[in-house]
């Protein structure tokens, strides 16, 4: 009964594939991290309980809100620690936590600061002030080596990552055509692709130049939405509502797909490993929707 | 007689309630059945004509013998003939099979390189969408704002205006200045006739006082 309403309440926050792209971690709000495998989800002989996950444990005291996959562990982001796990061991049923990576991690946190922090030592490089009010949501540009921000304040800064200093600064709210001053100026998605930008949240989900620093088209979605990310030609967006938004760069919609969750929180798509080149989305129910043609939902996994 | 047989074991079979070595049976009845002919046939011929080369017949029934074994005998080449066609028949068979696989295959391989170009293809043709999307996002932005040579006409009549302008305010000023300098050249002489004047006055006041001193001495 208890765990029948747990799973009644229960949201998906947060997604990552493993970096053979043979397993999904994905982060609930009971601060539970739950690895399946993918590999036996999408076999032909797959059957109800491949559909489960393979390791299930609690990770956080609070809800775990972003999940990242390096090479070689993945890390885990609660209310104020961030936890990494070896997926070597994960994939063997154990947990283990260690840090080790030759890459800095950028974390952007509730201080209204973005935090640098190197993975070999641990120690904290940097911190990039500028932000009015908490961040949540970075992405990075490699070509250029800069860093993108957003949060409740409404801007979308950009670092440069080599100086740490702030290069622009968007407020997305100010421009009419994005705008919806019903919802809020709230920024909680950025995408990048080199030289253009989708940002959305509050103000609806937008296509911006980065070189001329204007939006060139604004998505006619009606709720918020929290995630998105550039596909090939397409742009996938999910939030408020159950589905699935296609949409082309020019400000068309092209499709909405359907979802079990009643809202979806994120949105993951594993492009390492051709053989399991799928879609998940996660969001307010215990079920995570796989999509391995992006046009249908062909099944799902649950914790 | 074969068949009977067939029918016999069937029955037994079915009486024991067993039909699971069906396989076994009919194939064994296969070989017996049609071999059995054959092999009877030719047993049955060797068996006549040794009865015959032994036995004394009438020349009428010797002949009608004779002529039993010689049909006999055709029917044995007959069936031999038919055996050897069917195994040419069946080897062509073979060979046109095998063609025909090879075929399949071939048009196998074919599609599946088919494919492959079409998803290169198809990734191309997105890429190319993607491209124009973008190029026409960037073109409705651009074409808001106004065009560029009518900005630049607007900026030249502005200039034009603004050159006509200042040279009439210099104009204007020169001529303050010069009327600035007349008026101030009037005013020094007006002044200057005003002094004359007034020390004109004064001496000859000063010329009727000492007189007026003279005369009273």
């Amino acid at each position: 009964m208890f765990i029948s309403l747990q799973l009644l309440h229960m949201s998906v926050f947060s997604q990552s594939f493993s970096p053979c792209g043979r397993f999904l971690a994905a982060g609930n709000n009971y601060g539970e991290i739950a690895v399946f495998s993918l590999s036996a989800a999408l076999s032909p002989d797959a059957s109800q309980a491949s559909q489960k996950p393979i390791l299930n444990f609690t990770a956080h005291d609070g809800p775990v809100f972003s999940l990242l996959s390096t090479d070689t562990h993945l890390l885990s982001a609660g209310n104020g620690e961030i936890s990494a796990w070896s997926w070597a061991e994960l994939i063997k049923k154990v947990r283990v936590s260690c840090s080790v990576n030759d890459n800095s991690l950028i974390v952007g946190g509730g201080d209204n600061n973005i935090h640098i922090m190197d993975m070999e030592t641990g120690i904290f490089k940097s911190v990039l002030k500028g932000h009015t009010d908490y961040i949540h949501c970075l992405c990075f540009k490699e070509r250029e080596e800069e860093i993108l921000s957003g949060g409740e304040d409404g801007a979308v800064r950009i670092w440069d990552s080599r100086t740490n200093r702030p290069v622009h600064c968007i407020e997305v709210f100010k421009y009419e055509e994005c705008a919806r001053p019903q919802f809020g100026k709230w920024i909680s998605c950025l995408a990048t692709d080199s030289d253009w930008m989708l940002c959305g949240g509050g103000p609806s989900l937008s296509l911006w130049h980065l070189r001329s620093m204007s939006p060139t088209s604004v998505f006619p979605l009606p709720g918020c939405q929290r995630e998105a990310v550039f596909y090939q030609d397409l742009i996938m967006s999910v939030g408020e509502g159950p589905h699935v938004s296609h949409c082309l760069h020019g400000g068309t919609v092209k499709a909405q797909i359907p979802c079990t969750p009643s809202s979806l929180n994120t949105l993951a798509l594993n492009l390492k490993n051709t053989e399991h080149r799928v879609m998940t989305v996660g969001g307010s129910s215990h079920q995570i929707d796989v999509f391995t043609n992006f046009s249908y939902r062909a099944f799902s996994l649950s914790f | 007689m074969s068949i009977k047989f067939f029918r016999i074991v069937q029955c037994a079979f079915w009486r024991m309630g067993s039909i699971t070595d069906d396989e076994v049976i009919r194939k064994r009845l296969l070989i017996d059945g049609d071999g059995a002919g054959d092999d009877r046939r030719i047993n049955v011929l060797m068996k006549s004509f040794t009865k015959w080369c032994h036995s004394n017949f009438s020349p009428e029934e010797g002949f009608s013998q004779y002529q039993r074994m010689l049909t006999s005998l055709a029917q044995c080449e007959f069936s031999m003939g038919k055996t050897l066609l069917v195994y040419d028949m069946n080897l062509k068979e073979m060979e046109n099979y095998e063609a025909i696989y090879a075929d399949i295959e071939r048009s196998i391989t074919s599609a599946h390189e088919k494919i492959a170009e079409c998803k290169k293809e198809i990734q191309r043709a997105k890429r190319i969408r993607k491209n124009r999307q973008e190029y026409d996002a960037l073109a409705r932005v651009i074409k808001q704002h106004p065009d560029r040579h009518e900005t630049l006409k607007q900026l030249e009549a502005l200039d034009r205006e603004l050159q006509q302008l200042s040279h009439i305010k210099e104009n204007v000023e020169d001529k303050l200045e010069l009327r600035k300098k007349q008026f101030h050249v009037l005013l020094t002489t007006i002044q200057e006739l005003q002094q004359t004047l007034e020390n004109d006055e004064k001496m000859e006041s000063d010329d009727t006082q000492e007189s007026s001193m003279e005369n009273g001495d």
